[in-house]
This record gives structure tokens, C-alpha cells and sequence, in this order.
């Protein structure tokens, strides 16, 4: 007995199904068969002695389908020969490094989306043609492929990037972690260090102001805990982050830091006015200042205060990255501070001559102060930018209410089950994602998908958790819960995208990375030039004045400022906090974006591809014309919708609506007959009715010739016509469509005007096709183009030089979904589109895609901008702190320490106020 | 391996402190003797203090990088 899939094109409904399970049953030695339209296959059991695989498919083939030829179909994973070298294979991969010396590693890929073992041949010839890649086999059953690679050659992201480039996708075991203890971007960059050093992690991504860090990693070398104690070894704290209240317990740890800055801010600002003023005070003869303000001793402990107080926590976060190798901005702060007060503290108790009696209590405790200050700001500000994604965690429903035996029951959300009936009164918010069994309600779906008018949900609707009832009291079905409902996904997409890193970024990165050694290695030349050079040559003593007698005093100033006003946060902030802002007002808006990367590649688009069905139409044909030729119109629909009464093909239901909303009275036929490729043939009230091609007609000797002009026209518009007929005698035409979204036509047209070149895609013929390109404004149309082709029209359209986005919603998109330089997934598309597409417009919205690159370029420009002032900021601000204006001012200026520490606080802040001004810009024109 | 590696990273810091901060002694000796009336001795000593401490920093952030891809390679 073989067991065959076989591929078919054609099947639109569960009639198509039948017929061709019917046409396959019909081959005498098929034992077995079952088609799925969805699947586009037909599943078959035959006896090889008895018939030949090319019969079962002629007999289909019979039935008016097409039939995929053989290299395509593919065997049924089972018992095949295929299968089990593999396993052999796959029970090695536990394997880790065979080879130390050589560096040849052995690792498991885990591949999603194979269909068959085709598919597993594909991917392993593909592994094995790379340069490196000692031996590379492919599991089907296991979904894994075992790679022997020279890791001197080849990294695991190149395996994965051709597993991913065939179409293919590659399973990681990912966990995003809560990260704390973070102060600037280079503690995210020192985790990442030390989490890349580390045996078994494959990717990671940690955002500073997010908190979290996204690890890819390979669970036979490493674990999640493991991941943990790597980064508290480097000086921070980590934690699985759990979805349930998580919102709150952000929202906790947030106000939390909020409160101990604060905190710090007010003692360090009780205690500076009083520092500045004695000591200030006291170098530059203040009278006004009371005199035991002035005292070294009070000074000295009201300094010390500061600095074991607000202070203490640079000094810590110093020690913790030190232990570990690791450099950040706290060792910049503690390097200044430290070394204006140990300078003050020497000159309180020891006698170091004339030079030194002066104190700098004011400079260590004013720079803390200000860089409290900045803390405070920037723990305020980055709540802000993290807002959307609070406020979607902050949606759902904390209980609901079930029918359990007949009577409703109030229970936490986090328990209900799939299938559970769910009771929603008016005003109260639907808890989990369900279909509608019983009710009728609107429905306000503006929280999720930004659509402000109420979305009427009837018997058979599907309703989304998190979203309000507003009228009717429903009852649903339970069908999707907990991390599966459409807001967890849609919150797992926000934040996933929030951690990925925009290729912009690797710069800022870069200068992040070295930032701090950088800093250091300029304070200690400025130290030198100052010390040996600048000093004598300026003549500092008399043109400075302020009693400034000590070469290594002045130079120790000027080094402590050009620490203190270097800035690294900002250029570390700059790319990660505009996309998240970005990222987070796309969800607001309805639009998801997945990551950095397309924000970038959507500035470069200059064409943009639609799918037709169910992208630009509503992919359901409606009734559009009734050509009465005998009869009144209604006459010849209610003939029409008697004949497709008992058929499920969608041209019949769309026949029998239009009857319906006409309100014609439909009766049943007495009997039914479907014709395939053909038509439909009933018996009612006697008469024998037909609905049709022309091929019908003919073949039941009808002359057709006087209403074919009629039937062309239609067709023309993009119509597929029918004639009816009543006792072989033409009684009119009929015409269904699949009509064009209210919005596709202005969607067009934005896109137009935004200066892109539209394209439609879609396997209609030409005539078909351009008709509706016609009608909804679009210049360029692809044509009779098969499901599988789609892609490869992009490719050529990418050949031609153009930067491509497709924009669709079936899983026949997902292959040109992938191709095209930005995909965009319609949300009310498949799974599968969703996951192919970088870009989900949850709203049924083809408007939505100008948004969503107004948004691209929006948050692209803020990132640019962001970028600009804080490389702008450290290259001026660093400069001056090092003493260039000197020579050239008179008097000569210098900045002061304090004011350098004001100005550093600033760039961060001024970094996130200027993104947060991104939130105020609306997305429409 | 990483006990070698911070081994050898701390000796390479401080040896290369240590020579900044002699090459700044011997400079900074040189500006008291010809300067006094500017440069006094507890300017050199507290300056070798600051010079030695920044020297770490760098010099800490720069060794375990290179002797690293020593010891591996």
C-alpha cells in the first residue's frame, strides 16, 4: 500500500474537496483519500498492483483540477527510507565539540516550516555547498538539522541565514530576562560582552532603556539560570520576566528607582547649597557667608555626606564593573568626584603649603548633585518612553466571568480554559480572544487596533480580549487564552521589537563600546598637557586669578571636566529610545513593527506591491449585476440563488446574499447537481434550471452568440459572469465580484502622492486584473501570477533596481511576504503571512501602510537626530572641557566643573525629551 | 585560563602604570628643579598619585583584550 500527497490547484471550498476526493475514490485500488482546498493537496492510500499514481491523477485532473507534477508531490513522511539515517543523525547532535584543535564544532538547528522531505533535502544540499560546512544532514521528522562545521569559516548565524534565506525559519530557544542595576548604555554593552564571551549563547540584545535582554542560546551548553549568574557576576541583577502582572511590578520597580533618586536629589541639593557657598564663600571672600559656612572641618562632613549618600552609587557601580573588567559611566563620575574630594580632603588635614588651601567640597558635591539630578530626570523620562507598552500590558482583564453548570462564575483570567463559555456584559472588558455563540453587542476595538467607531459583533464574530463591550450582554467560546491571545502576542511583538538593534546602531555602539577608555585616555593627556605644558605657557597663576598656584590643581580640574562632561548615554540612548517610542506609538496606532532593522530598509522603498484578494478587496465576491433577458431581474436571481442553494462554492453563497438582501424568498431546489468546471444543474417546480458558463449553455444546445458582448463586458470589469437558464432557454446574466475595500482606493492614491510606485499582484487574468487596477488607481499590474511565482515577481521587480514592499495577507504571500525588502502583513490575515511580514497593520486597513512608513521615517529621522546631538554634544563639550578656548579667550574660559556636570545630565535628557516629542506627531497626512 | 588571564592583565596594568607614572616623575622632577617658584614637589608626588590612578583605568581596560587573543593564539 503507498501512502501519496498530492498538490492541487484549483480547490476553493469544501465542494472542491469533495469532488476531488470523490474523483480520487472513483480509481479502482484507492483505498483511501482526502482533500484539503486549504492546503492546496490531497491526501491518497492506493494498491500500486492494481493502479499507477498518473491514473489517480488523470482522474482529478478529469474533474477539472490541476494537478502539481510529480517532482513537487511529495511522499508522506512515514516509513520511508529518508527518515531514518536521519534519526541516526539527530541522536548524535548531542555531540558538542568534536574537534578543539581544528575548530570543528558540531551544532543542532532546530528549522521550522518544512513540509516535506523534499524540504529536508533542500536545506541539507544548500548546508552542505558552504564553504565550511564539514557535513550537514537534515531531519524531517525531528525538524533538525545536525551541522559539522569549520568554525573558523562559517558562524552559526551564516547556517541559520541560509536556512532562513531558502524560506525555511530556525526555532531558537529565546528568553528575554529582566535586567536591573543598569545605568548607562555601556552596562547593556558590557552584559552583552560578557554574555558573547559565554560557551552556548548564539545572539543577544540588551536594551538599556528597556531593562531587558533578549539571549538566543543553545540549551545542551547553557541554561537560563546560567545566563543569570552571568550577569550577576558582571555587577547586575537578572530575573526571568514573567507575563502576569507584569505591568505592575514594572510600574513598582520604576517608581521605586523614581523615589531613590528623588531621594538622593534632595540631600545632595540640602547639602551643595551649603558646600558652594562656604567654600565658594571662602575662596572668593564672600562676606555674606556666615563664617562657620567656611569651615573645612563642617565642610569636610557635610561632603562626606554627599558622597556617601547620593554618591555611594557610582562608587559601588564602579567597583562591581571593575571586579568583572568591565568600564562604565559610573567610573567616569566616581574618577571626577573622587578625585575633587580625596584633593579637599588632603588639603583639610594636611599642611601641602600655600597652593593647597583650597578645598574642592563644592565641585565633588555639586557634580553629584547634577548628575543626581540627571538620574532622577532620566528615570522620569524613560517610564515615558516605555508608556505603550505598559499600557498594553495594562489592558487586559484581570477576571471573567464563565458558565460553569448553568450558573456564571467570576475567576481570574489566567484560568480559563480554551472552550470555556465566557459571559460579557455591557461595559465590562471581553477577558480572552473567543468567538461569539450568543448576543449581539458592539464592540470598541480602538485599544488594539486604534479604530475609533464600535465593531458590531454578532453570533459566529470573533472578539479580541482586552477590548470593551460596549452594548449587548455576549456569551462566547473561550478560543484562544494566556500567552496565546492576540494582545500577548501583540505585546511579545512590541517588545521583541524594542530589544532588536537598528543596523544604525552598530556605530553608536562602537563609540559607546570605547567611549569610556577614550575618555580616560583624553583626561590623562589633558593632565599631562596641562601639567607640563599649559600651565607654565599660559601663565595660568596670574590669568586664571581665583588664587589658582598649583600645576597639578588646575590640571586635576580641567581632567576631572573633561570626564564629567563626556557623555556616553546619549550616544548610547539615541538609537534604542527612538525605537522605542517609535515602536510603541506604531502600537498604539495599530501598527506593528518588528525591530530596528525595517525602520531603515522603509526610507529606501520607492515601490510598494499589493496583493489584490483580501488585500485591496474584501476577498469575498459579491452579487454586482443582474442582466434580466426574460423576466424581471429579481425573476432571474431568484432562479440564480434557488440553483446555488445547495452549493458551498463562495460564487453560489455571494449569489444567494444578494437574493437574500434583495429579500427574495429563496426556496429549496428539489434536486441538485453540481457540474464541475461547469456549473450547476437543478429541478425546481418542475423546470430544470441551469447556471453557468457559456461551455454549459452551448453543451445544452443554447445560442449564446446574441448575449456574449454582454457577458464580455462584464468580464472586462473584472466580473466573473454567469448565464441562467430555465428550461434550455436563456433567462439573464449574473455577475459576482470581489469588490474593492472602501479604503483601498485612497490608499492608493497617499501612496502616490508619497511619491511610490504601486503595484498589484494576483493570479486573476490580465483583463481581470487590470480592471480592478483600474478601478483602484494602481499603475502597474502583475498578472496571472501563481501562488508559488509571487516571489519571484518581486524578485525581478528587486532586479530592476527597486526597493520592494509587499503588502498581503494569505499564506500564499508568506514566500514574496519574505522576499520583498519590507513585508507588510494585513492583520486579518494568516498566521503565517504575520510571521513572514516585518510590518502587522492590525487594522483591516490597507491605509495603514503609508502610516506605517510615515512612521518609519518619523522614528528613523528622531534616531538621526538623537545621533547628531549626542556625537555634536561630546565632540564640542569635550574640546572645551580640555582647555582649547583657553589661549583664545579673554578672560580666559574654562568650564567649570559643575557646570559640566549640569551639561552632561542635560544631553540624556535632552536625547529622550526630543524623542518623546515623537509621541505628539500625528501619522496622518 | 580566565585565573591566567586576570593574572597576567593586573602584572601588565601595573607595570605599565608604573612606567607612565616614572615617565611623569622624571618629567615632572625636571619642572621643579628648573621652575620651583611654580612647580613644588607635592605637586610631582600628588600628580604621580592621579597619573598612576588613570593609568589603571586605561591601561586595565586595554591588557586583558590583547593578552586574551595571546593566550588563544
Amino acid at each position: 500500500m503507498d501512502d501519496v500527497i498530492i498538490k492541487i490547484k484549483g480547490m476553493m471550498c469544501g465542494h472542491c474537496e469533495k469532488t476531488v476526493t470523490e474523483a480520487a475514490k472513483s480509481v479502482k485500488g484507492v483505498t483511501k483519500a482526502s482533500a484539503d482546498h486549504k492546503k492546496g493537496e490531497a491526501k491518497v492510500s492506493f494498491d500500486s498492483s492494481v493502479t499507477t499514481l498518473e491514473t489517480i491523477k488523470k482522474a482529478i485532473k478529469d474533474a477539472d483540477y490541476e494537478v502539481i507534477d510529480d517532482d513537487e508531490a511529495c511522499p508522506v513522511p512515514g516509513k520511508t527510507a529518508i527518515i531514518e539515517p536521519s534519526a541516526k543523525v539527530a541522536d548524535k547532535i548531542i555531540e558538542k565539540i568534536v574537534d578543539k584543535d581544528g575548530e570543528i564544532k558540531k551544532t543542532p538547528i532546530k528549522i521550522t516550516g518544512m513540509t516535506c522531505a523534499s524540504c529536508a533535502q533542500n536545506i541539507e544540499k544548500a548546508l552542505n555547498k558552504i564553504d565550511g560546512v564539514v557535513k550537514a544532514s537534515v531531519n524531517f521528522s525531528f525538524e533538525k538539522a545536525a551541522v559539522e562545521y569549520d568554525s573558523s569559516k562559517v558562524t552559526t548565524e551564516e547556517l541559520e541565514n541560509t536556512i532562513t534565506s531558502l524560506g525555511y525559519g530556525v526555532a531558537k530557544n529565546e528568553v528575554t530576562l529582566k535586567v536591573g542595576l543598569m545605568h548607562c548604555a555601556s552596562c547593556a554593552l558590557n552584559i552583552e560582552t560578557a554574555l558573547k564571551k559565554t560557551t552556548g549563547i548564539k545572539s543577544v540584545n540588551v536594551s538599556f532603556p528597556l531593562e531587558r535582554a533578549k539571549i538566543a542560546y543553545d540549551p545542551e551548553f547553557i541554561s537560563v539560570q546560567d545566563i543569570i549568574k552571568v550577569i550577576e557576576n558582571v555587577g547586575y541583577s537578572a530575573s526571568l520576566k514573567l507575563e502576569k502582572s507584569d505591568a505592575d511590578r514594572e510600574q513598582r520597580a520604576r517608581d521605586e528607582e523614581i523615589k531613590r533618586q528623588r531621594t538622593n536629589l534632595v540631600i545632595a541639593l540640602v547639602l551643595a547649597i551649603p558646600i558652594s557657598l562656604g567654600d565658594m564663600g571662602r575662596n572668593l571672600g564672600w562676606a555674606f557667608v556666615p563664617d562657620f559656612l567656611k569651615n573645612d572641618y563642617l565642610l569636610f562632613i557635610l561632603a562626606t555626606i554627599v558622597m556617601l549618600f547620593p554618591g555611594r552609587q557610582f562608587f559601588e557601580g564602579t567597583y562591581k564593573g571593575l571586579k568583572h573588567g568591565m568600564t562604565d559611566m559610573n567610573l567616569l563620575i566616581a574618577t571626577g568626584t573622587g578625585a575633587a574630594y580625596l584633593v579637599s580632603v588632603a588639603a583639610t588635614f594636611l599642611d601641602l603649603g600655600e597652593a593647597y588651601k583650597h578645598t574642592y567640597y563644592d565641585t565633588a558635591a555639586l557634580l553629584i548633585m547634577f548628575i543626581v539630578l540627571g538620574r532622577y530626570l532620566e528615570a522620569m523620562t524613560k517610564g515615558k518612553t516605555s508608556e505603550a507598552i505598559r499600557k498594553l500590558m495594562g489592558l487586559a482583564a484581570k477576571t471573567a466571568r464563565i458558565m460553569v453548570n448553568g450558573e456564571e462564575k467570576e475567576i481570574p483570567v489566567e484560568d480559563v480554559k480554551i472552550n470555556d463559555i465566557v459571559v460579557v456584559r455591557p461595559g465590562e472588558k471581553i477577558p480572552v480572544d473567543g468567538k461569539v455563540v450568543n448576543g449581539l453587542t458592539a464592540v470598541d476595538e480602538s485599544m488594539l487596533t486604534g479604530e475609533s467607531m464600535p465593531v458590531e459583533k454578532t453570533v459566529g464574530a470573533e472578539v479580541i480580549g482586552a477590548t470593551m463591550n460596549k452594548t449587548g450582554m455576549i456569551k462566547f467560546t473561550a478560543t484562544k487564552v494566556g500567552s496565546d491571545t492576540a494582545l500577548a502576542q501583540i505585546i511579545k511583538l512590541v517588545e521583541d521589537a524594542q530589544t532588536q538593534k537598528a543596523p544604525i546602531q552598530k556605530l553608536a555602539d562602537i563609540v559607546a563600546g570605547h567611549f569610556i577608555l577614550a575618555v580616560h585616555v583624553l583626561a590623562l593627556l589633558t593632565f599631562f598637557f596641562w601639567f607640563f605644558i599649559g600651565f607654565e605657557k599660559f601663565n595660568v597663576p596670574s590669568t586664571f586669578g581665583m588664587g589658582m598656584a598649583s600645576p597639578f590643581l588646575f590640571s586635576l580640574l580641567i581632567s576631572i571636566t573633561v570626564l564629567i562632561i563626556s557623555c556616553p548615554c546619549a550616544v548610547g540612548l539615541a538609537t534604542p529610545i527612538a525605537i522605542m517610542v517609535g515602536t510603541g506609538k506604531g502600537a498604539e496606532n495599530g501598527i506593528l513593527i518588528k525591530g530596528g532593522e525595517v525602520l531603515e530598509k522603509a526610507q529606501k522603498l520607492d515601490t510598494i506591491v499589493f496583493d489584490k484578494t483580501g488585500t485591496l478587496t474584501k476577498g469575498e465576491p459579491a452579487l454586482t449585476d443582474v442582466i434580466a433577458v426574460k423576466g424581471s431581474e429579481n425573476e432571474v436571481l431568484k432562479l440564480a440563488a434557488i440553483a446555488e442553494k445547495g452549493s458551498e462554492h463562495p460564487l453560489g453563497e455571494a449569489i444567494l446574499k444578494g437574493a437574500k438582501a434583495r429579500g427574495i424568498d429563496v426556496p429549496d431546489a428539489e434536486s441538485f447537481k453540481a457540474i464541475p468546471g461547469r456549473g450547476v444543474e437543478v429541478k425546481y417546480g418542475g423546470k430544470r434550471v441551469l447556471i453557468g458558463t457559456r461551455k454549459l449553455m452551448s453543451e445544452n444546445g443554447m445560442d449564446v452568440t446574441s448575449l456574449i458582448g454582454k457577458l464580455e463586458e462584464l468580464e472586462q470589469n473584472g466580473k466573473t459572469a454567469m448565464f441562467v437558464a430555465e428550461n434550455n432557454e436563456i433567462a439573464g446574466i449574473i455577475a459576482v465580484a470581489d469588490t474593492l475595500k472602501e479604503n483601498s482606493r485612497e490608499a492608493v492614491a497617499n501612496l502616490h502622492k508619497m511619491g511610490f510606485s504601486v503595484a498589484m499582484i494576483t493570479g486573476d487574468n490580465k483583463r481581470t486584473a487590470e480592471a480592478i487596477a483600474k478601478q483602484v488607481g494602481i499603475d502597474r499590474v502583475l498578472s496571472e501570477v501563481l501562488p508559488e511565482d509571487k516571489a519571484s515577481e518581486i524578485k525581478k521587480l528587486q532586479a530592476e533596481g527597486r526597493k520592494v514592499a509587499m503588502v498581503g495577507d494569505g499564506i500564499n504571500d508568506a514566500p514574496a511576504l519574505t522576499q520583498s525588502d519590507v513585508g507588510i502583513a494585513i492583520g486579518s490575515g494568516t498566521d503565517v503571512a504575520i510571521e513572514s511580514a516585518q510590518i502587522v497593520l492590525i487594522k483591516n486597513d490597507v491605509r495603514d501602510v503609508a502610516k506605517a512608513i510615515r512612521l518609519s521615517k518619523l522614528t528613523l529621522r528622531k534616531i538621526k537626530q538623537n545621533l547628531f546631538w549626542a556625537f555634536f554634544y561630546n565632540s564640542v563639550g569635550i574640546p572645551i572641557a580640555m582647555g582649547i578656548l583657553y589661549p583664545f579667550t579673554n578672560p580666559p574660559y574654562l568650564i567649570n566643573p559643575a557646570l559640566a556636570a549640569a551639561a552632561m545630565a542635560a544631553s540624556s535628557v535632552t536625547v529622550t525629551m526630543n524623542t518623546l516629542l515623537m509621541k505628539r506627531i500625528k501619522l496622518q497626512e | 585560563m580566565e585565573k591566567k588571564l586576570g593574572i597576567y592583565s593586573l602584572v601588565a596594568s601595573i607595570v605599565t602604570s608604573i612606567v607612565i607614572v616614572l615617565i611623569f616623575y622624571f618629567l615632572a622632577a625636571g619642572k621643579v628643579s628648573i621652575n620651583p617658584e611654580m612647580y613644588k614637589p607635592i605637586d610631582m608626588y600628588a600628580g604621580m598619585v592621579y597619573v598612576f590612578v588613570l593609568s589603571m583605568i586605561v591601561s586595565a581596560s586595554i591588557w586583558p583584550g590583547i593578552i586574551e587573543k595571546k593566550l588563544k593564539g
